[in-house]
């Protein structure tokens, strides 16, 4: 399903950036990094609207508002669909899927949030971890492993 | 269109341009005629959006109309040769007016009417036979002065007018009357839209004429016309400003055209018409506020096109247009927006510019695959020569409708001809120009990403163009954006191209700092080639030519070289590179070691330098500046005395700096500004590392405190736990002096309280210029002390605070004593606060100075309480007096001092409604009276109430004590001030005065005398009745009235007789006052109060 993940941290750092590609070089690695670069441009705006909606309406929709921490599809490319989500610490989520391979462009909503929230606890036990350092790149191979196969496995 | 790069594929104008309904104008002379200059000037100038959709042309007589083409009966043989004629919509546009005016001067009253008449039929004549074929209509304007005529003539006019239309053979709607006095501009208006309607109507006709054709035509032979006439149909509907339906009909022709049979030989005809049409199509639906249909009409287009490639010698052809249909497309977007029409960050024209720079882009890869043969231009005949008639079509086979080429030989050198063109053609210019149309809007689209991705991709292409000073600009500004945001990957990207940049233009500067941070551990280089960097920068050093950057154009090695060669050995010679900006190989944490420093403290710096990169790095010079308010110093970093310094490779070195404070900097801030680290090479070149540490700029990291869980090793000092401290403060040295205080506390309210202190100096040295500070502090419990309290050093006299004294030197272990005096009113603690300041001489630093506050508390209490008694004459304690009666007041001094006083004297001070009941003011009761705690001193005071005031009196005077403290001898003393509280005032209209007796003797008569006093100016009646008891025998009147005169007594005699012992209630009298009542109440009061209640008989005893 996706072509590549990433963890962005609330200073917009990347924290994690994973990709399965066809081609595995600098090119392939430079343009997954623009296209979630690039992403965050709409990830900010949406957060940055969302927040002034919040401020409009009452504290109790606000609260409402943000439990859904998944944002839905970002934006869409010729090639790729944007999806994204972001938790309660502004640690962002992004999920690229490859609209020109079947599996990607036919995937549902609901299959997207499902994967943003596995990866989401994944990332949670990954900074549990008393080695790592919260702000730092996650360099654990257990991780990596896992939010492969979370990648593959909807395929 | 400016803005645009140009090619071949670039629209016609008269694509682009918004169709406006055609109108001439002759007959005006503007050249002659001040009026019609006026009135043509009113037509053409000044078209704002709000005026109708026309397009005025000024028809001299020499304007000849095109030739009309036979009218054709059949088109059963007729084979159309192209799609679209490319004169078609020029002549429409410009060429044949939907209405031609005639402007004709003439008034109705005209003397010269009968030749006017017919020299203005004869110029419609003329203009109709000029037009002639076509449909144009023609109408007739008359320009008269606009002098309303006499009312006799206002027939004539309507007669003439229509004798006019008769002569001219127009309809009476088609003659207007122009008077050019007032209100120009309103006339031409309404005339403007008179026009516009018959032009309306003329190009309504002209629709039906071309539907007629629709009857006559064939799918086989004339598909081309199909497609013909929908888009002229769509074109004179836009005339007409008839939006929808000419959408509809170019929607037709777009339809009509994709079922057109394909091949190679048309595909550049279909495709390009097929581009105007979309671009017609699209620019219809935005004006039509349908901006997602335009939008998902582009993508179709696209999505249609997008595989029909055409020859695969011409592939770049089909980039190339695509890349043009996005562009146009952008600009039809961008010109909605201006208008009005909402972007979003997710769609907006910035988009379809990126895409037509990466079909650009594409374009380009197509040429250099194809057109590698084309190294030059074919030999004359030049295929290019030729004109065509119809959009789209190749000028060396105009017209041609078959799919085989007729002459191959002409095509293959047509081929090369084009190939050689897209050769020479300047791609790089056209994608900058399309990516910088897409980075000013991804940028007023809230995408500041998009848009830095994009000026890389910008700069990657002045890097293609060989424009490497402009590349080397924008990737120096991105490459700051990514480092900040630590996407060290596209950083790394930006910094490797902005390197070979740097390299190829040889500028020194910025290929030391390009280089510097590429050794940072953050950045990755190809080929993972630091060392070569390294060399590099050695290299420069030593006014060596580097080795090239990898991946280089080889057309620029040689050109490199020379730059080099030409720039080594000259400026700039010291390169100064601001370390902190970039990531780097050297990090540098530098930390004070205390918080404060006192004045003749060391103070010292701790500075820790990690080299990331393994290398060993000789530094020649390292220097740390440090400023204070006032001045910046550098001091040298040493490695144990050392001037320059060895780093080795991922270790952490410590350095000490330690240098002593400037004695002006006491009590300032020191920071520390720079630490700067010199390579040099012994030649004349120097790279300065500047770490610049600024007050404002927060830390690296957002969590300080995480740093701790960094593991760093002992061994590297924990180098990624250190928190940098780069401010201290200085403050003064420590003191050494000593206060002693002696007082007796409580101080006692309103004394003046002496404190004596003593200064002992426990310096090593002598002190001088000694100066002492008094002041009050403020405390919660005791705010603003000064607005009550005084302070003095001398007993008796207020001084101003704070009180400042000079006391000058004081001796090794010697003393200082003085006495301060404390008076305060308010009963809380003081806080006194004692600063001394001195300047001392030590060894190495003169004049150095010393402050230190000592704070004293001193309690206050009140020194006693008065309370206040008010007793009758007879000590019978009362509530309520009577005017002119006297009482006592009886002030109870309570003393709470814990120290023995000593009454001087009191004072009853009474207001104003009070006297003395004394003639004059008596001597105090209790004068000269020592008391001690506890004690209560009892004065006493007689008055008397002067009058009844309107309010009962709040008090009834204030009550003076002088005092002073029993210890005391020097003959200051304290006056105490108390308000004693009031008492109630009445009047009554008589006095009694009764000689009562306290104490009777049994059996024995006693003469009374009662004596009434009128106070009045009116005589009082009082019926007055004896109360007896069974204890007394009295005699005189029991019952009887009197009359008290005014101003006048009146006496009363009884004789009691007391019958039994103890203590007895005696007769009374009382009173009832005859006639008025009000009275009653006070006298009945008045008479109780006089008469005792009881009195003591004494037994007798018989001897």
């Amino acid at each position: 399903m996706a072509v590549c993940v990433a963890i962005i941290g609330k200073d917009n750092s990347p924290l994690y950036i994973g990709g399965i590609g066809n081609e595995s070089g600098t090119d392939n690695e430079l343009s997954r990094q623009w296209l979630v670069h690039t992403a965050l441009d709409a990830l900010e705006e949406r957060l940055a609207t969302t927040n002034t909606s919040n401020t409009n309406t009452s504290a109790n929709a606000a609260r409402t508002d943000l439990r859904d921490l998944y944002l839905g599809l970002l934006y869409s490319t010729d090639t790729h669909k944007i999806y994204g989500y972001v938790t309660n610490t502004r640690i962002k989520l992004v999920l690229v899927t490859s609209s020109t391979s079947p599996s990607g462009s036919n995937i549902r909503d609901a299959e997207v949030r499902t994967a943003l929230r596995r990866l989401h606890a994944l990332y949670a036990d990954a900074i549990c971890n008393p080695f790592h350092l919260p702000g730092d790149q996650i360099v654990s191979r257990k991780f990596d492993k896992q939010v492969k196969s979370l990648m593959m496995n909807n395929v | 269109m400016a803005t645009q790069p140009s090619d071949y594929t670039e629209f016609p104008p008269e694509i682009i341009l918004k169709p406006l309904a055609l109108i001439g104008l002759a007959g005006l002379d503007t050249v002659n005629n001040a009026i019609h200059k006026t009135i043509w000037d009113a037509f053409s100038n000044n078209r704002r959006p709000d005026r109708s959709a026309v397009k005025f042309k000024l028809l001299n007589n020499t304007f000849e109309f095109p030739v009309v083409k036979p009218k054709r009966n059949s088109y059963e043989w007729y084979m159309p040769k192209g799609i679209l004629k490319k004169n078609w919509i020029p002549k429409r546009v410009s060429l044949i007016p939907a209405l031609v005016v005639i402007f004709y001067d003439m008034e109705w009253n005209d003397p010269q009417w009968n030749e006017k008449i017919i020299e203005c039929a004869s110029r419609v004549q003329s203009i109709r036979a000029a037009v002639e074929g076509h449909a144009t209509r023609v109408a007739v304007v008359v320009v008269q002065s606009g002098l309303s005529p006499p009312p006799s003539e206002y027939m004539l006019g309507a007669e003439r007018a229509q004798a006019l239309c008769s002569a001219c053979e127009i309809q009476s709607k088609s003659l207007f009357v122009l008077p050019h006095s007032d209100h120009l501009m309103g006339y031409i208006i309404r005339l403007e839209n008179a026009f516009y309607d018959i032009a309306q109507n003329y190009y309504h006709h002209e629709t039906k004429n071309i539907k007629q054709h629709r009857d006559h035509l064939n799918k086989t032979t004339h598909h081309y016309l199909f497609v013909r006439h929908q888009f002229k149909l769509g074109f004179l509907n836009e005339l007409k400003q008839d939006l929808s339906t000419a959408h509809k009909h170019y929607m037709h022709a777009y339809n009509n055209l994709l079922e057109t049979r394909q091949v190679d030989t048309n595909i550049h005809e279909i495709r390009t018409v097929a581009g105007y049409i979309n671009y017609k199509l699209c620019k219809l639906l935005f004006a039509l506020n349908l901006a997602r249909d335009a939008i998902a009409q582009l993508k179709s287009h696209i999505e249609r096109y997008k595989n029909r490639i055409g020859p695969s010698e011409l592939l770049f052809e089909h980039y190339a247009w695509i890349a043009r249909q996005y562009s146009a497309f952008g600009e039809l977007f961008e010109e909605a927006i201006r208008v009005g029409l909402p972007g979003i960050q997710s769609q907006h024209p910035g988009f379809y510019y990126q895409h037509a720079a990466q079909f650009t882009v594409k374009r380009r890869q197509a040429m250099r695959s194809v057109c590698c043969e084309a190294q030059q231009y074919p030999p004359p005949p030049d295929p290019m020569e030729g004109i065509v008639e119809f959009y789209g079509q190749r000028p060396w086979r105009p017209g041609r409708l078959s799919a085989d080429p007729h002459d191959p030989q002409k095509e293959q050198a047509a081929i090369l001809a084009l190939q050689y063109n897209e050769r020479i053609f300047n791609h790089s210019a056209m994608i900058i120009s399309f990516l910088s149309s897409a980075i000013s809007q991804f940028k007023t689209f809230h995408s500041p990403r998009m848009r830095k991705q994009l000026v890389v991709e910008m700069a990657n292409e002045y890097y293609y163009s060989a424009d490497y000073g402009k590349a080397l600009t924008l990737l120096s500004h991105m490459l700051w954006d990514y480092r900040k945001e630590k996407w060290w990957f596209l950083a790394s990207h930006v910094l490797n191209r902005a390197l070979q940049c740097a390299y190829i233009s040889a500028k020194i500067q910025d290929y030391l700092q390009l280089s510097i941070e590429a050794l940072s551990k953050n950045i990755r280089v190809p080929n993972n080639d630091k060392e070569r960097i390294f060399k590099n920068i050695t290299s420069v050093l030593n006014l060596d030519i580097p080795t090239p950057e990898p991946d280089i154009p080889a057309s620029s090695q040689g050109k490199a070289l020379e730059m080099w060669g030409m720039a080594i050995d000259k400026e700039p010679y010291v390169v100064n590179v601001d370390m902190d900006t970039i990531a780097s190989f050297l990090e540098v944490k530098t930390t004070f070691r205390q918080l404060k420093y006192r004045m003749d403290d060391i103070i010292d710096v701790e500075i820790f330098v990690r080299l990331t990169y393994d290398t060993v790095l000789e530094i020649k010079t390292a220097t740390l500046t440090v400023c204070t308010k006032t001045e910046t110093i550098e001091i040298p970093i040493t490695d144990n005395g050392n001037s320059s310094i060895k780093l080795e490779g991922c270790s952490v070195k410590k350095f000490l700096c330690k240098f002593k404070s400037n004695p002006h900097d006491n009590g300032s801030e020191l920071s520390i500004r720079n630490v700067s680290f010199v390579l040099d090479s012994s030649r004349k070149r120097k790279i300065v590392m500047n770490f610049k540490i600024e007050d404002n700029k927060s830390l690296p990291t957002i969590h300080p405190e995480l740093l701790h869980f960094i593991l760093s090793p002992k061994s590297d000092y924990e180098f990624d736990c250190i928190v940098p401290l780069t401010t201290t403060s200085i403050i003064s040295r420590e003191c050494r002096l000593s206060v002693g205080i002696d007082n007796a506390v409580p101080a006692l309210q309103g004394e003046w309280f002496p404190t004596n202190f003593t200064i002992t100096n426990n310096e090593n040295n002598l002190v001088y210029d000694m100066t002492i500070v008094l002041s009050l502090v403020s405390s919660p419990d005791n705010t603003n002390p000064e607005a009550v309290t005084e302070l003095s050093f001398k007993r008796g006299e207020p001084q101003p605070q704070p009180l400042k004294l000079c006391i000058g030197n004081v001796n090794k272990a010697s003393t200082y004593f003085n006495t301060f005096y404390i008076k305060t009113n308010r009963t809380a603690t003081a806080t006194v606060q004692i600063k001394v300041s001195y300047n001392i001489d030590l060894n190495d630093t003169p004049k150095l100075e010393c402050i230190k506050d000592f704070t004293t508390k001193i309690p206050v209490i009140k020194p006693f309480e008065v309370t206040t008694n008010f007793v009758t004459m007879n000590f019978k304690p009362v509530s309520k007096c009577f005017v002119d009666d006297p009482f006592i007041v009886m002030p109870q001094i309570k003393i709470l001092s814990p120290w023995d006083i000593l009454i001087l004297d009191t004072e009853l001070e009474t207001v104003d409604c009070f006297r003395y009941a004394d003639d004059k003011k008596p001597q105090s009761c209790i004068s000269n009276l020592q008391v001690a705690e506890k004690n209560v001193a009892s004065d006493a005071i007689c008055i008397q109430a002067k009058y009844k005031p309107k309010d009962p009196p709040t008090r009834v005077g204030l009550y003076n004590i002088k005092w002073h403290r029993k210890s005391d001898t020097d003959g200051h003393f304290v006056m105490s001030s108390t308000a004693l509280s009031g008492i109630t005032i009445d009047e009554c209209p008589i006095s009694i005065v009764v000689n009562y007796p306290e104490v009777v003797d049994l059996q024995t008569s006693v003469p009374l005398k009662c004596t009434l006093i009128g106070n009045t100016t009116t005589p009082i009646r009082l019926s007055l009745s004896v109360e007896g008891t069974d204890a007394y025998m009295f005699s005189g009147y029991k019952k009887f009235s009197v009359t008290v005169p005014p101003k006048d007594k009146i006496e009363l005699c009884y004789n009691i007789h007391p019958l039994v012992a103890g203590n007895t209630i005696p007769p009374r009298i009382r009173a009832t006052v005859l006639g008025e009542n009000s009275r009653q109440e006070v006298i009945k009061e008045m008479f109780d109060k006089t008469f005792p209640q009881n009195i003591f008989v004494m037994p007798k005893y018989n001897k």
